[in-house]
């Protein structure tokens, strides 16, 4: 399926058109973007740094996951709404950009094993899990998102 | 001015010139940059939420404190050695730069913040805390666990939450040169 006309719709929508004419709104988004990223890192480390036997090691498992997932939706929530303009004002730009795709198969596989492998292994009691299993979960989860920070911070370097 | 020198023989020593000119090492640097700083204010994000009392409640706010730190460490170091050799690449592209010199100075506030909360208010918290431990052999006081923690704890945490996403923002911001007040063009730095 080619989505080269889908991505050259985008460019011409409205949304496209106040961002790429108004000369602040592009790095107003750019900027509530790279703090909703931060927050939602820190969501992520910390439980993935539990996971790991690292960090809040005190408490359960399951406590600091639970103080965490309001921060890490609602950072994922706002990077969707500012990553949205984005996108759309540099449309054929992302197109044309190998990291465009990564970023977005590894978002996708992300957001894919967050909400299931990662979620089991965070409310499975902790006795269950076992030495490796939350190891395990913890390194991919660090590295998938890793991978897509990579991929997107490449977009605007790399082309 | 004095400063201007500086940063022109820092950008005309061969190392720095080296660097500038090294194939696609500005955006890997970049990148770990971008990545080793999310990780690092992530951290401190989530710490200050605690300290702050808006977050993260059910971890005493010791072990938050204790337990996060050296991993704001190793994270703080790797950011601030990309950011180092970002900057000793290309001096001269800083200099001139309104949002590198305000993330400076924020930088400088976010670490006055930091270590006078500790100096003071946590440093006193922390003695009571052993007090009454020894007194009552008891593993908490109210403020570490309950999430009321004591105002002057609560502004120092919100004001490093605020000062760090100003301190994100106008890193973001280094790359829009000319999105600057007025006043400051006219200083002529360029």
């Amino acid at each position: 399926m080619d989505l080269l006309p889908f991505f050259q719709w985008m460019g011409t929508i409205p949304l496209s058109e106040y961002v790429l004419s108004h000369t602040w709104a592009a790095p107003i988004v750019q900027v509530i973007h790279l703090v909703a990223v931060a927050v939602f890192v820190g969501a992520l480390a910390i439980v993935d740094m539990r996971l790991l036997g690292r960090g809040l090691t005190s408490r359960p498992l399951a406590d600091i996951a639970r103080d965490a997932q309001p921060w890490l939706i609602g950072g994922f929530i706002v990077l969707l709404i500012t990553g949205l303009p984005s996108l759309t004002s540099t449309a054929l730009k992302q197109y044309y950009s190998p990291f465009f795709w990564w970023k977005a198969e590894a978002m996708l596989f992300g957001i894919i094993f967050t909400f299931t492998v990662r979620r089991r292994a965070i409310l499975t009691d902790e006795t269950q899990l076992g030495p490796y299993w939350p190891k395990i979960v913890g390194l991919m989860s660090l590295g998938i998102w890793t991978s897509v920070a990579i991929g997107a911070r490449l977009i605007g370097l790399m082309g | 001015m004095s400063f201007r020198f500086v940063f022109e023989w820092l950008s005309e020593l061969s190392s720095s010139i080296a660097l500038r000119e090294a194939y696609n090492v500005y955006p890997w640097l970049l990148t770990s940059h971008v990545i080793s700083t999310s990780w690092f204010a992530g951290l401190v994000i989530m710490m200050d939420l605690r300290l702050a009392g808006i977050g993260n409640l059910s971890t005493p706010l010791v072990q938050s404190q204790k337990r996060l730190f050296p991993w704001q460490m190793t994270t703080m170091v790797i950011s601030f050695s990309t950011g180092g050799l970002l900057f000793y690449g290309d001096p001269m592209r800083f200099y001139p730069n309104f949002w590198f010199w305000l993330k400076m100075l924020l930088m400088l506030l976010a670490a006055v913040n930091a270590v006078t909360f500790h100096m003071t208010i946590y440093k006193e918290a922390l003695e009571k805390l052993e007090a009454k431990l020894a007194d009552a052999r008891r593993s908490w006081v109210s403020w570490d666990f309950s999430g009321v923690v004591p105002y002057k704890a609560r502004v120092a945490g919100f004001l490093s939450l605020v000062l760090w996403a100003a301190i994100i923002i106008s890193g973001r911001m280094i790359a829009y040169s000319a999105l600057v007040p007025q006043w400051w063009l006219d200083l002529g730095l360029d």
